[in-house]
């Protein structure tokens, strides 16, 4: 049946004239792609060996190259319709390959795949397929660019981007049309030539833009460090993180070379939506920059003229823009790194940092209490002190151990735990993991930390911990692993999840049941989060009156995803199962994986004022504005976020409560220890 | 300008201290030291006013008397900024004496010729507030207490004491001189990572009350030591209604003082 469709028309011969002008056009094509592709190349493999990069385990790098490139599931997924668009580009490119080689072949009656065959005819017709749906993509795409505008593409109109646009199309029409004519036809010929120059002149242009992700990004989706926003250690006694050109090691500059600036990272970071300098994205070109001008070798630093340091430290650590970015680009570990740069070298001076560094360098915890408040707190908790015989050490953390909500939040645990009848302790002492601190840059209080906790639990001969925090978990489980093997952990989402159907469901009250069982209202707390008082303990012992019966009212609960027990831990369901037994679950616009950050993490809970709008109050209103009346939170630092921007909103702001306590809403009165 | 930093390693101000056997000193073992507090300022002062002339050129020195231990305590002063360090080794602290200690460091410090000699107001373990004193009698020096603010004159120093209830005294002092420096002047600044690795070339010169020649025994002998006792008393106060009210007054006035 494939006979009576067209046949794709081909010039049959060349004249030695037309021979040696394509011979020439090539060779300048490919001059003019290698002048620039070949400084680029050079730049990175002259950039410092990454001192921790292993090739192994390569299975999770073909499936990443698989799934990311190939079938461009991220790009496709985050963004469905420019994403298939490009995704369609991209396939017609591999489909291509052969057709193009064809191509060229023939000028020297080399050609291997007739269009007359049938397995050429046939593999004409399906590039042809692909050919349409490039030709409709890279439409879109222009259309979008140039008409849609979206401002993540940046104010900047990118002419380069509409020329490669015009090319490709060029590219796919010839193509087609090619279908139309004869191979004597002489328009054949010239359909011929458009297209070889169309293709000559894309060649050249591709390392000079930002389509160099065409050949980098496949490489940098494959050599990725290995898992979501990983720190990699220092290496030698003169590795402070990225201060110079020098520590710009081959994963940085590779992937800044990558960037295609589609702007997804900037589209979802917490710091640029609220009227922050930081831009992810512009951090990325930044260093391009800083490579293209000075290179790897300079030892100019790479904070002043090309990133600035105020950018770098609104960042909050929450991953969006590295989980975003299609081209495999890892922002997390290049903006901590040059935060190490800055803190390791004293470079960076600011009066909150400052303060929490020497309140960590000489005391225990990063809000500066004296642990006798603590001790005090698993007194009147009456929580069992860790022996070696019990299952889980109870890992109370900063926020658990000294801030009131937190306690409210290890109370009410507690007491989940105490009805499940699991054995656990908590440790007489407790130093910070060292989170804030190492997500600021300063590695010397990080190691400090991490040691002498990880000896701490090693005298304890502490096998599994549970913790109520997941910056915690993460810096225990993922940190702490460059000075030696931390126990096994899980957060207590993944706990209570794992226990859901023996804990009983609550019929609702709109009271908090826990201000009744621990005995302590902590409602009265300080709360700005900045303010010197808001994470003073604040224990009132005053008895508080039993809630009076109340009717059962709908519970709506919208849960919000912690960016490190999310993006970076990969638990979305866990939380939610737990929430789910104390009312009727809604979401809010964004969630799971694209939740967006409460403005915590990355040390900043700790730093000033912040600069535009809070991140904290830009995201508890997404979450009041789901008309929910419950807010679930899994993690003490968004909950202290979400408790100041609910003051701020005052009368009608909803309830907020951990999973914890969501969960130890049903118990039976009394089932505290 | 050459300075000298005298500094103290003392228990960490969050250590559960608990009493020896002896009952003589505290029980040093399973704790955790860090910098006395108001040392912590002197340094930081001392490292200010040498970045304040930088183009003059200057030289910070911290001296420390201790034990082994110590040097952790001076390896961070060398890590903050300090140029070299000198350690007075000595495992009997406990049983020297403010005058002692002082012997120790003007022995030490002497024949360095430093300009300024600065240290904190007092320590936080047993806080005598006489040791920088001593050691300027020692050294025949002027010296000052209480000082929040240094500053470089034509002719010397001019520096800010800080009096009772919110009151300051400028004074101006010629140099060299011995100043004992009060919490909170300066703000600190944090030890970094490059700076750790960077005290490992530092010099730290060991001496002992041996090779220094001082060895006397001490004026002051500790007896003993004890953690304060926690103290709860109940006092029925007897007669009418009037009556001890009357008698509560007076205690709450004369007693306690809070009225």
């Amino acid at each position: 049946m494939i006979l009576f469709l067209p046949t794709f028309a081909e010039p049959q011969h060349f004249s030695f004239f037309e021979k040696l002008l394509f011979t020439g056009l090539v060779l300048a094509s490919a001059y003019g792609f290698w002048r620039r592709f070949g400084l680029v190349l050079k730049k990175i493999l002259k950039s410092k060996k990454d001192p921790s990069f292993h090739l192994f385990p390569i299975g999770k790098r073909v499936w990443d190259f698989v799934w990311e490139v190939l079938c461009q599931a991220k790009v496709i997924r985050e963004r469905p319709l420019p994403g298939l668009a490009h995704a369609f580009v991209f396939w017609a490119f591999c489909a291509f390959a052969l057709v193009t080689l064809n191509h060229c072949a023939v000028v020297f009656g080399i050609g291997f795949l007739s269009p007359a065959g049938t397995i050429g005819r046939l593999y004409y017709y399906f590039a042809a397929v692909f050919a349409l749906f490039c030709a409709v993509g890279i439409a879109g795409l222009f259309v979008r660019r140039f008409l849609v505008r979206p401002k993540w593409l940046g104010a900047r109109l990118s002419w380069e981007s509409g020329f490669i646009a015009l090319l490709i199309f060029v590219l796919m029409a010839t193509y087609l049309a090619s279908f139309f004519i004869a191979d004597a036809d002489p328009s054949a010929r010239t359909l011929w030539w458009i297209h070889t120059l169309a293709l000559l002149t894309f060649l050249p242009i591709i390392p000079y833009t930002k389509h160099l992700h065409l050949i980098l990004s496949p490489a940098t989706v494959f050599l990725s460090r290995g898992s979501f926003a990983q720190i990699p250690p220092l290496s030698g006694d003169e590795d402070f993180g990225l201060v110079a050109g020098t520590d710009l090691t081959r994963l940085v500059s590779l992937q800044a070379y990558s960037c295609v600036e589609c702007g997804r990272c900037t589209e979802h970071c917490p710091a640029a939506n609220t009227g922050k300098l930081l831009n992810p994205k512009e951090i990325i070109l930044g260093v391009r920059a800083y490579l293209n001008d000075l290179g790897p070798s300079s030892d100019q630093p790479l904070l002043g003229k090309y990133n600035q340091q105020e950018a770098v430290f609104q960042c909050t650590t929450c991953g969006a823009c590295e989980f975003q970015c299609p081209v495999g680009i890892e922002h997390v570990p290049i903006l901590v790194g040059l935060r190490r740069g800055a803190v390791n070298t004293g470079a960076w001076e600011d009066q909150y940092g400052s303060k929490l560094f020497l309140a960590l360098e000489r005391g225990s915890n990063a809000l500066g209490i004296s642990p006798a408040e603590r001790d005090k707190f698993i007194q009147k908790q009456q929580l069992p002190i860790f022996d070696g015989t019990q299952e889980y050490c109870l890992w109370l953390g900063c926020m658990g151990g000294y801030d009131p909500k937190g306690r409210e939040i290890v109370a009410a645990f507690a007491r989940v735990m105490n009805y499940l009848g699991t054995s656990y302790g908590v440790l007489r002492k407790e130093k910070c993991t060292g989170d804030p601190v190492r997500r600021l840059g300063n590695d010397l209080v990080f190691q400090q930390l991490a040691e002498a906790n990880l000896e701490a639990l090693a005298q304890n001969k502490v096998k599994k911990i549970v913790s109520i925090c997941p910056h915690c978990v993460r810096t225990i489980q993922e940190d702490w692993k460059e000075y030696g093997t931390p126990p096994e952990i899980e957060h207590h989402s993944e706990f209570l999840a794992r226990f859901a159907d023996k804990l009983p469901r609550s019929t609702t009250t709109a009271t908090n049941p826990e201000s009744f069982v621990s005995g302590h209202d902590f409602s009265h707390a300080a709360s700005a989060p900045n303010s010197p008082g808001a994470l003073a303990p604040e224990v009132r012992s005053s008895p508080v009156p039993a809630p009076a019966a109340s009717h059962p009212v709908p519970e709506k609960i919208v849960f919000h995803d912690p960016c490190y027990l999310g993006r970076y831990r990969n638990v979305y369901d866990q939380p939610r199962e737990v929430a789910s037994l104390a009312g009727e679950l809604v979401e809010a616009p964004r969630h799971r994986e694209r939740s967006f950050c409460c403005g915590a993490g990355g040390g900043l809970s700790f730093l000033g004022e912040e600069t535009g709008e809070r991140v904290s109050h830009v995201r508890a209103a997404e979450l009041v504005a789901t008309g929910a009346t419950t807010v679930g939170t899994a993690c003490p630092f968004c909950n202290s976020m979400f408790r100041d921007a609910f003051d701020a909103k005052g009368e009608g702001a909803p309830q907020l409560l951990d999973i914890a306590q969501l969960a130890a809403r049903g118990l039976p009165p009394g089932e505290a220890s | 300008m050459k300075i000298i930093v005298a500094i103290k390693q003392v228990p960490e101000r969050d250590a559960q201290v608990r009493i020896d056997a002896a009952g003589k000193w505290i029980d040093e073992s399973n704790l955790q030291y860090a910098l006395n507090e108001s040392d912590a300022y002197a340094l930081e002062e001392a490292l200010q006013l040498k970045e304040k002339s930088a183009a003059a050129g200057g030289e910070v020195v911290v001296v420390s008397v201790g034990p082994e231990r110590v040097g952790q305590t001076i390896r961070e002063a060398l890590a903050k900024g300090a140029d070299r360090a000198i350690h007075i080794v000595c495992d009997d602290l406990g049983l020297r004496d403010a005058l002692g200690v002082a012997r120790l460091l003007a022995a030490a410090v002497k024949p360095e010729n430093p300009d300024l000699i600065l240290t904190g107001l007092q320590s936080e373990d047993l806080g005598l507030g006489q040791t920088g004193v001593i050691v300027a009698e020692l050294l025949g020096l002027p010296h000052a207490t209480l000082i929040l603010n240094v500053e470089k004159t034509e002719t010397g120093l001019k520096v800010k004491r800080e009096l009772e209830e919110g009151w300051f005294q400028t004074i101006e002092l010629p140099t060299p001189a011995v100043l004992t420096i009060q919490s909170g002047g300066n703000k600190l600044r944090y030890a970094t990572l490059m700076g750790i690795k960077r005290a490992k070339m530092k010099e730290v010169r060991q001496l002992t009350a041996a090779s220094l020649g001082v060895d006397a025994p001490p004026v002051v002998v500790l007896e003993h030591v004890a953690l304060p006792q926690k103290q709860k008393s109940t006092q029925i106060l007897p007669g009418t209604a009037k009556e001890a009210a009357a008698a509560l007054v007076e205690k709450l006035k004369f007693e306690v003082r809070v009225l």
